[in-house]
């Protein structure tokens, strides 16, 4: 089994304030693992730092450790931050469609590559609205405002936009927090039949979630690694006290 | 298959020559609209500064501050030199020395002596007008702040504050002009002729009459007053929604009134922000010159506003001279040249100083509140 | 309104309710139904508190009373300028002013293309001398500016030397002395001449420095490069004497109709004097009748109605006049057809082009004049042939004459014009330039600090341009005029620039200055409320944007900035409306000219000078009689500013609207 991403001994801080000690995980590939714990634990940080989305925020460095993916360091001074991104896909909590139309949402990520050739960019945004379980409530609307969609459709729109590069991992921050229980269904659904073709990683803090989604499960606590194994085991026969004390519901 | 190697970047980014020439592009337009408003000023301080400030104490060219301003004569005596000396000294020196051994004479007219007159009429009008905005814009703000509920009539309200502040400066002056100094109502006993309506009062032989106040203090204050309200409203608005909504709730909730509320409990908050905005409205107000041109400023006046009168309320009827207003007179209406200069950069560089100085005020005020009112 | 609710509180405070519950037992016991008893919660009466709220919410109200007040009395002093300018133009007909104004147009063109033929002429000499002009000119100048420095106390010497004169020796000692203080610091501060040779220069300094103190005439070089100029265009005058007779004849055509023209001017003037006076006794007759009517006293009224009597106007003949001036129609038609047989016939005899530059442009422009000119006078003799003094002048004709009318004349002797084009023109061309200079940089800068800057960088920039915005427009007038006017023309004048339309510029105080000014006001207004927009634009779509791969640059032109379009479509309105409502900058710095910019001249049309509408308000309201038709004028105009500022600022608002969802 291939590894996709390699954490090792990483520890992150934003400005002063330490929020990962000492993170150690491989995670394999084409295969959905799960970040679950409290609120601020740290799962999201993490999350953000395989495609250095955190740069964004002012005082946010890697103190210590290295993140590789596919043996490659990612903080290493000569990556090439957007072909790192197109690699590494990501879907946030809250859905944020452009105010563009549907197809030139999807068609975004292709056209900042470089692509421009409209009968290319029609195939691509086809096979990714396909593969997001959304090409047939929307083939008739392609160039209709994204607004006029429902929320559960936008994200599965906003999971096509970042599918539309074929990255290898994807990144889903809680992505049905917003969500009703019908569209939270679909989108787990999806989950399981893009894990054939992609690396998923999710954060959720809906721990049923991880039991019906992920292969592995990593549970942290207070920016530490906790424990990080198959889901079953995690929830069912969990090695550290801790894990078992938030699996069961004990606290958080 | 993913190969790892594209992630390295080799040699530049792609599109970092887009990235650099749209950064360089944008950053050239910002520092070249610095650069020209820095050089502005610059201009103008090496301009204006020398008239205002002298090498010896105290510093600062008091004269040029306090005296009326005059005309200015320039003349070459017996001797070849030349003399500029404004009326008051000019009068002097003929009695003293007789009219025929002057030549060449010149008179320039606002050049000579200082801009007192100016400044106090700017002052007269900046705390008149200031004085009725404050009173009548706080007022506004309070009940749109604290009383308002949806309504046609707030509607109507804010509709009518957004409309006034579009309003161009001149349209004012046409405003003031038409109601303030023709129209208004006055209590008196010989009604003009042009008076739109004259009603008998009971008492004495006195007339309400709707003939205007005249082109004076009184009807530029008005006008003044008209133009800056809406943004006076606006910003003590601003201030007063600033403050939480808890202390009104923790008021009302003891058993105060409204108005007991706002009086304890949201106004002495929000004072200082209806203030610091009002230091800003102050530098609009004794900078516009539109409203006033037809409602209280005169280019040429021999007295201050406070001398020459026969009562302490004539200074309310009186007009004034403005420092605005003299800068477009002496830009404008005075032909240039090198006796000129003095007068008309010494008066910009005096305005533009106390802009400047009102403007760092309000600027510091509003950085020492935010750091004092953390909520 | 304040006042009075002010007064109204006072007045509720004195009268306010005692303490609200009344104890039963005090009731007196003669009243068989006692009141509810009133509970501790319950308020009575007008209470203090709602006298407060409504002392607040007049207050709130006296907004909507002066923006009402501002339409009212606008309308109020306005309105009356329709009629009034109807009446205008129909004395114009009556008295016959409009029927000599059409031989006048013809007239004024003719002017107009001898004029522009004299300078072709003379711009082909002089280019063509153009060396020679340029050396007399600087040797000239020269001189000149040596001797304004020494004259006045060369004078002083001179008079003082006369022989009823008697002088100290102190006095001829000391003006002496400054004679050669001032002497030598002109000569050290003469212009630059660099046309002239180095060796002629020094000559010439010597020549001045060694003359005669009570010398009258020019130096020798100055005296020669004169001479030399002269002689210059005296040569070049030989091969273009056709061109001079062309002209000359063409000048001539005109003189028939001009002495009609003069003639008939005239006469119509007179009548339509008559006829004003006639008016004015009028409206004073019907004053008199309606304070007769008012007039409580028998005895009054009596006095009143005789009055009226006694001055009942005289109907002043019209058809008299009129019937002369019509005389004078064949005249008129006979004058127009020489005129326009002379034009046809100098018109091919003008060459095609000639071999200065500044010289062929006029020639293009005289050419371009022909045509329209010819068919002007091939439709004339029609045009008067059809007028009539009778056709009536309809309320309409006066409303459309104002909004197309193409010439604002006032206070001539000959008629008033109110046509807002000319101003409506120079204000819109004004904007043009300052939004064109503005936008770009406005919202550029905005993207730039929101987008690029770092912190140190935003505090530095923000407050600059801030600071811009509290300058008063007179203080930016000022330096329109004294600085950056000069600046502008002195740029003008040097050769390398000479390729920019419109350079040399003739008048330093332009368009194009104005229009600057009026960007650089604009330019904080569009910075702060684009930035605004910019800024709130939700940070989720660049985060989402840098996910997907796209740089920084990418994410600001692709995503924000299309996100921000409405709110920074509002702030380039609002800058908009700022610009089309500044009045003391284009009142000092836009050149004041009432006319219609020449667009012949492409993009040098931005360099001519203009009048606005909102200056022209400034400039001539303080010189109207009150309520005159010009005084109404000057209020219409400002309903036609308020109302376009209020469209512009509505539609900003709503795009604010849509930018806030």
């Amino acid at each position: 089994m291939q590894t996709a991403i390699q954490i090792q001994n990483v520890s992150f801080a934003y400005g002063a304030k330490q929020v990962l000690h000492d993170v150690c995980m491989d995670i394999p590939a084409r295969q959905v693992t799960a970040y679950i714990g409290p609120s601020g634990c740290g799962k999201s940080t993490l999350l953000r730092c395989f495609n250095r989305i955190n740069d964004r925020i002012s005082g946010a460095h890697l103190t210590a450790g290295s993140i590789r993916i596919h043996d490659v360091d990612i903080n290493r001074a000569d990556i090439d931050l957007q072909e790192l991104r197109r690699r590494v896909g990501m879907v946030f909590q809250k859905y944020n469609p452009f105010a563009k139309s549907i197809y030139e949402n999807v068609a975004f990520s292709l056209r900042v590559a470089g692509k421009t050739k409209r009968a290319d960019l029609d195939d691509i945004v086809e096979d990714a609205l396909k593969n997001a379980a959304l090409w047939d409530e929307v083939k008739d609307r392609l160039h209709s405002s994204a607004f006029g969609l429902s929320g559960g459709q936008q994200q599965r729109l906003c999971i096509a936009r970042a599918i539309a590069n074929q990255p290898e991992i994807l990144l889903m921050d809680e992505p049905c927090a917003a969500l009703d229980p019908l569209a939270t269904l679909k989108i787990e659904e999806l989950i399981s039949e893009l894990k054939k073709q992609y690396t998923i990683i999710i954060v959720t803090h809906n721990m049923t979630q991880a039991t019906r989604c992920s292969d592995l499960t990593a549970f942290m606590y207070l920016g530490k690694l906790v424990e990080f194994g198959p889901t079953m085991q995690i929830f069912e026969n969990p090695k550290d006290p801790q894990t078992e004390a938030y699996v069961t519901g004990t606290f958080g | 298959m993913f190969n790892p190697e594209t992630l390295i970047r080799k040699g530049l980014p792609k599109g970092h020559f887009k990235d650099v020439a749209a950064r360089s592009f944008l950053g050239g337009i910002t520092y070249l609209v610095v650069a020209i408003a820095v050089l502005l000023f610059v201009k103008i301080i090496i301009d204006g500064a020398p008239v205002l400030f002298k090498p010896e104490a105290p510093f600062v060219d008091l004269d040029f501050l306090t005296s009326k301003n005059e005309t200015l004569h320039v003349f070459d005596d017996a001797q070849g030199n030349r003399h500029q000396l404004p009326a008051a000294a000019y009068s002097q020196y003929i009695s003293q020395h007789g009219s025929a051994t002057l030549f060449n004479e010149q008179t320039y007219s606002y050049s000579g002596g200082g801009i007192a007159g100016p400044i106090a009429g700017t002052a007269l009008l900046t705390i008149g007008s200031m004085i009725l905005a404050l009173f009548f814009g706080v007022s506004a703000a309070i009940y749109l702040s604290e009383y308002a509920k949806q309504s046609p009539f707030i509607h109507a309200i804010r509709l009518a504050i957004l409309n006034l502040a579009g309003i161009p400066s001149i349209v004012f002056g046409l405003f003031g002009f038409s109601v303030f100094v023709l129209a208004v109502p006055v209590i008196t006993s010989t009604p003009s002729d042009r008076s739109l309506l004259t009603i008998p009062l009971l008492i004495g032989n006195y007339f309400l009459s709707f003939q205007g106040w005249n082109s004076s203090l009184m009807a530029g204050c008005a006008t003044l007053a008209c133009m800056i309200l809406p943004v006076i409203i606006t910003a003590s608005e601003e201030s007063l929604r600033a403050v939480p909504q808890g202390f009104r709730d923790a008021s009302l909730a003891m058993g105060a009134t409204r108005w007991q509320t706002i009086r304890k409990c949201v106004l002495p908050f929000s004072l200082p922000g209806i203030l610091t905005s009002s230091l800003l409205a102050i530098t609009r107000v004794a900078g516009e010159t539109a409203p006033i041109m037809f409602t209280a400023a005169v280019a040429a006046k021999d007295d201050l506003p406070w001398q020459g009168l026969k009562s302490p309320f004539d200074i309310l009827s009186s007009q004034v001279q403005a420092l605005p207003y003299h800068i477009y007179t002496l830009a404008a209406r005075i032909p240039s040249s090198e006796f000129t200069q003095r007068a008309q950069y010494g008066s910009v560089f005096v305005f533009l100083l106390l802009v400047a100085f009102l403007s760092l005020g309000s600027m510091i005020l509003r950085a020492k509140l935010r750091s004092k009112l953390k909520w | 309104m304040g006042i009075v609710g002010t007064s109204a509180v006072l007045i509720f405070l004195s009268v306010r309710q005692s303490h609200p519950t009344k104890h039963l037992a005090e009731m007196p016991h003669e009243n068989p139904h006692p009141p509810e008893p009133v509970h501790r919660f319950q308020k009575q009466g007008f209470s203090y508190e709602n006298a407060i709220k409504f002392f607040f919410a007049s207050n709130a109200g006296l907004t909507i009373v002066i923006l009402a007040l501002i339409i009212i009395f606008l309308l109020k002093e306005g309105l009356g300028f329709f009629p009034g300018y109807q009446r205008e133009l129909e004395v114009y007909r009556i008295a016959g002013l409009e029927f000599v104004d059409i031989s006048r147009k013809n007239l004024t063109a003719h002017e107009q293309i001898t004029s522009v033929l004299n300078r072709t002429y003379y711009a082909e000499i002089n280019g063509k001398c153009a060396h020679q002009m340029r050396r007399s000119q600087e040797a000239s100048a020269l001189f000149n500016a040596y001797s304004d420095l020494t004259a006045p106390t060369r004078d002083l010497i001179v008079s003082n030397s006369q022989p009823d004169s008697s002088p100290s020796p102190e006095m001829i000692a000391s003006l002496r002395t400054n004679f050669e203080k001032q002497k030598s610091k002109a000569l050290a501060t003469l212009p630059a001449t660099p046309h002239l040779t180095p060796e002629e220069r020094q000559a010439l300094i010597e020549s001045i420095r060694s003359r005669a103190f009570d010398a009258t005439d020019d130096p020798p070089l100055v005296a020669s490069l004169t001479t030399e100029f002269a002689e210059a265009r005296e040569k070049q005058v030989k091969p273009l004497e056709a061109l001079r007779t062309t002209i000359d004849t063409f000048e001539s055509a005109g003189s028939e109709l001009s002495s009609l023209v003069s003639d008939m001017t005239e006469s119509v003037t007179a009548t339509k004097e008559k006829i004003q006076d006639a008016d004015i006794l009028e409206k004073d007759r019907k004053t008199l009748l309606a304070a007769a009517s008012s007039a409580e006293d028998p005895i009054e009224r009596e006095k009143l109605v005789s009055e009226a009597q006694a001055s009942l106007a005289q109907k002043p003949d019209i058809e008299g006049p009129i019937r002369i001036l019509m005389e004078r129609r064949p005249a008129c038609i006979a004058a127009h057809q020489s005129l326009k047989n002379a034009a046809a016939t100098v018109s091919s005899q003008l060459p095609n082009t000639l071999t200065q530059p500044e010289a062929s442009r006029l020639l293009k422009v005289a050419h371009n004049l022909w045509p329209l000119f010819l068919a002007d006078l091939e439709k004339t003799p029609q045009t008067i042939t059809d007028w009539s003094h009778l056709k009536p002048v309809a309320l309409s004709t006066a409303i459309s004459s104002f909004i197309t009318g193409k010439d604002w004349v006032t206070g001539g002797e000959w008629q008033d014009f109110y046509g807002i084009l000319p101003l409506a023109a120079g204000s819109l061309m004004i904007s043009i330039v300052a939004l064109t200079l503005a936008i770009p940089s406005g919202i550029g800068a905005a993207i730039y600090v929101n987008q690029f800057a770092s912190k140190r960088e935003q505090s530095l920039i923000k407050p600059v341009i801030e600071f811009i915005q509290a300058i008063p427009s007179v203080v930016l007038g000022f330096i329109g005029i004294l600085i950056f006017g000069t600046i502008l023309r002195d740029l003008s004048l040097m050769d390398s620039l000479s390729w920019i339309p419109g350079f040399p510029i003739e008048e330093r105080l332009n368009i194009f200055t104005a229009g600057c000014l009026l960007a650089l006001m604009s330019i904080p207004t569009i910075f702060s409320l684009a930035e605004d927009a910019i800024n709130n634009v939700p940070s989720a779509y660049a985060e989402a944007a840098e996910a997907l791969g796209a740089s920084r640059v990418q994410t600001t032109f692709r995503v924000i900035i299309p996100a921000a379009f409405s709110g920074i479509l509002a702030a380039v309105l609002l800058g908009f409306g700022r610009v089309i409502g500044e009045t003391m900058v284009v009142l000092l710095v836009a050149g004041n000219r009432i006319k219609i910019p020449d667009f012949t001249s492409g993009l040098g049309t931005f360099f001519q000078p203009c009048h606005t509408l909102t200056g022209i308000i400034a400039q001539e309201l303080g010189e109207v009689p009150l309520g005159s038709v010009h005084y109404r004028a000057l209020f219409i105009v400002g309903i036609l500013l308020f109302a376009v500022v209020l469209i512009i600022n509505a539609t900003a608002h709503r795009f604010v609207n849509r930018m806030k969802q």
